[in-house]
């Protein structure tokens, strides 16, 4: 009895001992949660509920807003590399959501450099027909115009009040993609994940920075640039490009 | 004899007193089921089928029958049919539906063409998940059959023929595990067989025909052709359809506020629409984007049916619509002449798929 009760006291100690903080890290696959947040000016974009200054004195009410990510991947110390996903569509447009899209992968554990991703639907898949893809497929949402014109990797819709009358009666709608438009992200960062107090990884992305630099302005009031759709993308250029250069990767 | 052959002589006895015991259990037990394939067109992606309601044989015949007796109806008077006509592409001519008691429904009958590849939400305003919950709304809809599952359920267990059509079909052994469950289930493998692929706009999409000038025109516009780099129909409106009526099915499956009605302000509208299953303000007047396939026979148009016909409907898109402040920011003016809104009209007719509604495979 008294063995039994030695055992007994040695079994506690152990699982006591498991559940400490100084848990031998973990050397397998790690779930890893990528967050991708979306911002207007910096502060949470909220699809319809709010009313945005835009640089030229006009007002916003954002409506949707999203874009495809490609090869989402993680680069090791080493510089190899991890893929997340092939593809991912990371959409807003519910007045009643917040502002974070969440992915969660397993990623094995290590030491890590860096994130990168496709802006876009990398070429190979946007050669192909959505049905090709299951219907509930990320590249099987909708998102096509044509045989020609192919997928549309990005999407900002807005309704306007350009004269500040209170009334939201322009509306917005700029739909880009085409493979030229086909843009590498890239983030350094080094980060440690083991399962033991890993960081948070938050993609950022701001609707008014693809629209505006602070310098240069999209001129929304012009009845031209008030829609890009499908082939006249020469006239999204500029909007692409910002959209582009102004993802954020924070690591907290 | 001696004990040895006794042994054997009990043994025999007792191994074919087993078998036959076997026997019996088998054959007092509903031989399950037989999987129905349902033949898809190679340019669809494939129908998502859940996995505890596949296609069978008992099952779809079991939905068909059920989709044309009014037995589902408080008084036997309203069946799905009633209000999803397969000669109008599973609509029923009216601006709202009548039910039982000649009832005045609230919204315009949507077509069943292609809806087993809709996966996501149904109804106008999506408050069904999928076909399986979809088909139990209708029952107890006070405007429309009027009903009581209780009471259609105890109907149908002492039916003479029902009760063992729907044991066939879902292996039941006991008729008390009859539920609305397997009614929904058998009425939605009827309609996820409701598949049309063979219009005009599919053969030209095959190659099997050409548009005639007047369709060709039409289509450029619903597809917004201007914008392409091909200068051939540069200068031509666009007519915005296929952000929301995306092919092959001519729907996103999505919410939109189309702009048919002035609302100042967003309480202001008469029928909120997606907002009664999501209670967001954002949401009134917002409305399920309808698919297009046989929209030539599905008169009149809108959740509403407000709109007589296909011009009245081209004419509204045309104008711009109204305001609110969440009318879709792809409603706009767009400028079409008369000649280019009936082009546009004659190429939503190339839509129209008369092997879909002449199938006797989906009639009575």
């Amino acid at each position: 009895m008294k063995y039994l009760s030695l055992i007994a006291l040695f079994a506690l100690l152990f699982f006591a001992a498991c559940q400490d903080d100084d848990d031998p890290v973990q050397t397998g696959d790690i779930a890893t949660t990528i967050q991708f947040r979306a911002e207007y000016d910096d502060t949470d974009l909220a699809i319809q509920s709010a009313t945005y200054a835009y640089p030229t004195g006009a007002e916003l009410k954002a409506t949707l807003f999203q874009y495809y990510v490609s090869d989402l991947t993680l680069i090791a110390a080493d510089s190899s590399e991890v893929e997340l996903s092939e593809i991912e569509l990371i959409r807003y447009d519910d007045a009643t959501a917040d502002n974070i899209e969440e992915r969660t992968y397993d990623v094995p554990a290590g030491d890590y450099i860096g994130l990168r991703f496709g802006l876009g639907v990398k070429p190979e898949l946007n050669a192909l027909d959505p049905n090709n893809f299951a219907a509930d497929d990320p590249l099987n949402e909708n998102e096509f115009w044509n045989s020609t014109a192919r997928y549309v990797f990005a999407k900002i819709e807005a309704n306007a009040d350009l004269e500040n009358d209170g009334t939201f009666d322009t509306g917005l709608s700029y739909h880009m993609g085409s493979d030229a438009l086909y843009s590498i992200v890239t983030f350094t960062g080094s980060f440690t994940l083991d399962g033991d107090n890993d960081p948070q990884l938050i993609v950022t992305s701001d609707v008014l920075k693809a629209l505006s630099d602070g310098m240069d302005t999209f001129d929304i009031a012009d009845p031209e640039k008030q829609r890009v759709h499908g082939g006249n993308q020469a006239v999204a250029t500029e909007i692409w490009e910002r959209l582009a250069g102004q993802f954020e990767l924070l690591i907290q | 004899m001696s004990s040895s052959s006794v042994f054997v002589v009990r043994r025999i006895l007792y191994n074919s007193w087993c078998f036959a015991l076997v026997l019996c259990v088998a054959s007092c037990q509903p031989s399950p089921p037989v999987t129905q394939l349902i033949p898809e067109p190679e340019k669809f992606a494939k129908i998502i089928y859940p996995p505890d309601n596949p296609t069978t044989r008992e099952g779809l015949a079991l939905g068909k029958r059920l989709f044309y007796d009014p037995i589902l109806s408080a008084d036997s008077t309203i069946s799905c049919s009633t209000c999803h006509l397969p000669e109008l592409a599973f609509t029923d001519g009216r601006k709202v539906s009548k039910g039982i008691g000649g009832r005045t429904g609230k919204r315009n009958s949507p077509g069943l063409v292609n809806i087993g590849y809709l996966h996501k939400t149904l109804f106008w305003d999506g408050r069904a998940d999928d076909l399986e919950s979809q088909a139990l709304h209708p029952v107890a809809d006070p405007n429309e059959m009027g009903g009581d599952w209780p009471l259609l359920i105890s109907k149908l267990r002492r039916h003479p023929d029902y009760m063992p059509a729907f044991r066939r079909a879902f292996g039941l052994s006991d008729d008390r595990e009859l539920s609305p469950d397997h009614v929904g289930k058998a009425l939605a493998q009827f309609q996820r067989s409701l598949i049309s692929s063979d219009s005009k706009y599919d053969k030209v999409e095959r190659g099997e025909a050409v548009y005639t000038e007047t369709e060709r025109l039409g289509h450029a516009i619903f597809f917004d052709l201007a914008d392409e780099p091909d200068p051939e129909f540069h200068g031509l409106p666009t007519g915005e359809c296929a952000h929301c009526h995306i092919p092959p099915h001519f729907t996103n499956q999505k919410f939109f506020n189309n702009g048919l009605d002035e609302a100042d302000s967003l309480e202001d509208f008469k029928d909120i629409g997606r907002a009664l299953v999501t209670g967001s303000v954002y949401d009134n007047g917002t409305f399920r984007t309808p698919g297009l396939r046989n929209v030539a026979l599905t008169a009149p148009y809108m959740h509403d049916g407000r709109f007589e016909n296909l011009y009245d409907v081209v004419a509204h898109y045309n104008s711009g619509g109204h305001y609110a402040e969440n009318r879709n920011a792809n409603i706009f003016e767009l400028g079409l002449s008369n000649d280019q809104a009936e082009a546009l009209v004659a190429f939503l007719h190339t839509l129209t798929d008369s092997s879909f509604v002449n199938n006797p495979d989906y009639r009575q």
